[in-house]
């Protein structure tokens, strides 16, 4: 599909030029900074060098000055917080579709879980930081639980749908040809509820990658969503403002990781669920 | 099933009354904040303690006006949100050009967690409501985008080829035929916005914080810190999330009482 | 009886072609002349794949012929339009609109006044005997009753052509016999010129004027029987044996018989 290629290209291309002059007619880099500060500042925090004096750098410096002393660089920042993501996305996936086949194949466990997995569900993982961070100290632990719980609770809900739009029709035929519950479950069941899993998991990623960075900028120990705060909660606004040529990168770095994740969670899904299209194995 | 309900909040109100009382006493009441230690810590807060906060929150009136802060400001983003988003996605759908052009933009906003455009919000519009209601109505406009655009194209084209041939006119056919065609799309879409909305709310209450509001609530509670303000702020922010979804739930089944059911939803 | 005789074709199909575009092209209809004559009903049958359905949706407008013409009135048919009632072979009716709202789209489409159409919809009402129903949702109906609401519904612009794609298809043997003998009454009152698609060929005899059959793909017209049939035709009217003598001619046209 040239066609979308090509609008989608000039779409960008376009923007940013658009981007370009406006930045440079409005005239004030501390709020939008010109395309030339954005790439020095990206090649600052990958180098982890302060840019060359006067290089149209916009202030206050004092962000990714404040960023380079700590030593924190983008590559670093991206492979920490990825970490994190699929720490969570492994964990939280896990546990998470345990729970969704549990409660969607036995219906009688699922009418008193359900209930309680809606309150708790209520309850935004990253409003919890606070509160867990004074029953798990300030190590990594009161990071990776939000993220764990959130992907937990997205991956629930496909698996839990697929598991009980499963249990009747392909079950019953099962059964009837005399399966056993071994067979059952994995010849029929668990290929079954892929598809419902694995499109969970393009949200789970998503979810991660919320939750990681929401969980930095709060926690502001390292990572991406560090650099995009600067100090963290608990220092003042004032002392160290933002540079938005920073916060632009980090963005721009993120959504492109973002993206590249989400490629490959897609094409994953359709590699383990070929069998959706097309004649069936056995 | 409503009974089965009641049983496990129950039970669970039960089991944490108990595990308060009895395990209260056991744990540390003297935590290391990162920089000091802090004294009188009641971790696991009896319901005796969350009742006594309750009411000081409620006579100091921290309580009623953190909700209609924040319930403000959720209300505001997420009607902008979903107006910019519905529009958004129906355009989309409707040309293909424009979707073409459009599609990276909702590619990278969909790729970047709403937080992390925080500090460019406050930057841009100041440290005020709108950055704020800026941020919820991006975050909601994305997901209510998507919805829509899924939902205009799964319009049956014999619909529209009926509309056709009945002569109607297209602006007709967008009212009469796609909107209501696309409706479930977009309603389930609604609900993953209004809970991702609250969610971006109160970190960005978080990260942002001024009086009153959740958010900082939920904050100002950690930073002493008073255990029952955070349970309770916590609950709060989960009845209303709740409440919310309830809400967006029953106008669902309100607006889709011509469909023929399978399941019943969840 | 000369053509001079009959008054001039409502509809007229000249050499008409289609061919679907794709990977490997399917030429659906090579070459395909028709007339239809006011207040006649004609009805097209064929082997299945032979191009009805694509021919009709060629007269409808829906698409545009890769030769020839088609003429509504004297004036060519560029697209869709409510002088040409379409009725869908699927259910078509939409779901989100009671059966009122369904049923005064059309009139809605072109700007009717309210009073108009309410006198209209009572009027629709009445000749598919669904008085009481004013206000359902199509999933309370049986798929008889929506479709005949689908059926009053393209009635509603009062068209002048109106164009049937199977449309009891859809439905079980013992609905469509008494969905026949309904459309059958509707054009008795109604005489409307009409031209169905069909693969029942005891629909097409019960109902039409003439019977144009078609060959399998790419479809042509095979032949054009003439029926007969004196009307009004009651159901009793397929026990006749003129009918089983139409109905062998069709039936070797197709193939069924040697």
């Amino acid at each position: 599909m040239p066609q979308r290629l090509i609008f989608g290209l000039a779409s960008v291309l376009a923007l940013l030029a658009l981007y370009t002059v406006a930045a440079t007619a409005y005239g004030r880099p501390g709020v939008l900074p010109p395309t030339t500060a954005l790439a020095t500042t990206f090649a600052s925090l990958v180098t982890g060098r302060a840019p060359a004096a006067g290089a149209g750098h916009p202030h206050p410096a004092d962000h990714l000055g404040f960023l380079l002393h700590e030593q924190a660089t983008l590559p670093g920042a991206l492979a920490v917080s990825t970490g994190r993501v699929l720490f969570g996305v492994g964990v939280g996936g896990a546990l998470g579709v345990l729970l969704g086949f549990a409660m969607g194949w036995r219906p009688a466990l699922d009418a008193y879980l359900h209930p309680v997995y809606v309150l708790v569900r209520s309850i935004p993982p990253l409003a919890l930081i606070t509160y867990l961070m004074l029953w798990l100290g300030h190590g990594e632990a009161h990071l990776l639980v939000p993220v764990v719980y959130a992907v937990l609770t997205t991956v629930v809900i496909p698996t839990y749908h697929g598991t009980r739009d499963v249990a009747d029709v392909y079950v019953r035929a099962a059964r009837a040809l005399g399966a056993g519950p071994g067979l059952l479950l994995s010849r029929v069941v668990l290929p079954a509820v892929s598809p419902a899993m694995l499109s969970g998991l393009r949200y789970a990623v998503v979810v991660a990658w919320m939750t990681t960075v929401g969980a930095e900028m709060l926690m502001a120990g390292d990572g991406v969503g560090r650099l995009v705060v600067g100090g963290g909660l608990w220092s003042s606004r004032h002392t160290v403002g933002v540079d938005p040529a920073v916060v632009i990168v980090a963005i721009v770095a993120l959504a492109t990781v973002g993206w590249l994740m989400d490629r490959a969670a897609r094409a994953a899904a359709n590699r383990l669920t070929a069998w959706t299209r097309g004649r069936p194995r056995w | 099933m409503v009974r089965r309900a009641v049983v496990s909040f129950a039970v669970l109100a039960l089991v944490y009354g108990l595990v308060a009382e009895l395990a209260g006493p056991l744990l540390p009441r003297r935590i290391w904040q990162g920089t000091h230690y802090v004294e009188d810590v009641e971790l696991l807060p009896r319901y005796a303690s969350l009742a006594e906060e309750a009411v000081f929150l409620v006579r100091a009136e921290i309580l009623q006006g953190s909700l209609v802060v924040s319930g403000a400001r959720l209300l505001a983003g997420v009607l902008l949100g979903t107006l910019a988003g519905v529009a958004l996605g129906l355009a989309m759908a409707r040309a293909r050009r424009l979707e073409y052009l459009a599609e990276p933009w909702v590619a990278f906003f969909r790729f970047t967690p709403a937080f992390a455009l925080l500090p460019l919000y406050v930057l841009w519009f100041g440290a005020g409501e709108a950055s704020k209601v800026l941020l919820i109505a991006t975050a909601v406009a994305i997901v209510t985008q998507q919805g829509a655009f899924d939902g205009a194209r799964a319009v049956p084209p014999l619909y529209l080829d009926a509309a056709a041939a009945l002569g109607a006119p297209p602006r007709l056919v967008r009212r009469r035929v796609v909107l209501p065609a696309a409706l479930p799309h977009l309603v389930t879409s609604l609900r993953i916005a209004v809970a991702l909305a609250w969610v971006t709310l109160v970190v960005a209450e978080m990260i942002a914080p001024e009086m009153p509001s959740l958010g900082y609530l939920l904050t100002l509670s950690s930073v002493y810190p008073r255990v029952p303000s955070i349970v309770i702020a916590l609950a709060t922010i989960g009845a209303l999330v709740l409440v919310s979804d309830a809400l967006v739930l029953a106008a669902y089944h309100r607006a889709t009482r011509w469909m023929r059911r399978r399941h019943d939803d969840r | 009886m000369t053509t001079a005789d009959l008054p001039p074709a409502r509809l007229r199909v000249t050499d008409l072609a289609y061919t679907y575009p794709g990977r490997i092209p399917t030429h659906a209809l090579a070459g395909v002349s028709l007339d239809v004559h006011d207040n006649e009903f004609v009805a097209i049958v064929g082997p299945v794949g032979c191009g009805k359905t694509t021919l009709l949706r060629l007269v409808a407008g829906f698409l545009r012929p890769t030769a020839g013409t088609v003429l509504h009135d004297g004036r060519p048919v560029t697209g869709p339009h409510p002088e040409r009632g379409y009725v869908f072979q699927e259910e078509a009716i939409f779901p989100w609109m009671t059966v009122r709202e369904n049923l005064e789209f059309g009139l809605l489409a072109r700007g009717t006044p309210p009073p108009v159409r309410l006198a209209k919809v009572r009027e629709l009402l009445a000749l598919i005997e669904l008085e009481g129903y004013p206000d359902a949702y199509p999933k309370e109906l049986s798929s008889g009753m929506s479709k005949m609401v689908e059926v009053a519904r393209v009635l509603a612009t009062d068209p002048s052509v109106l164009l049937l794609d199977e449309p009891f298809g859809s439905l079980d043997a013992q609905t469509r016999a008494r969905m026949q003998d309904e459309l059958h009454r509707l054009w008795e009152a109604r005489r409307t010129t009409v031209l169905m698609v069909t693969h029942d060929v005891e629909e097409a005899i019960h109902l039409a004027d003439r019977i144009v059959v078609l060959s399998p793909r790419p479809g042509r017209i095979k032949a054009d029987v003439k029926v007969d049939l004196p009307r009004p035709r009651a159901l009793e009217v397929r026990l006749s044996p003129a009918f089983a003598e139409i109905k062998r001619t069709v039936w070797a046209l197709l193939g069924l018989t040697g």
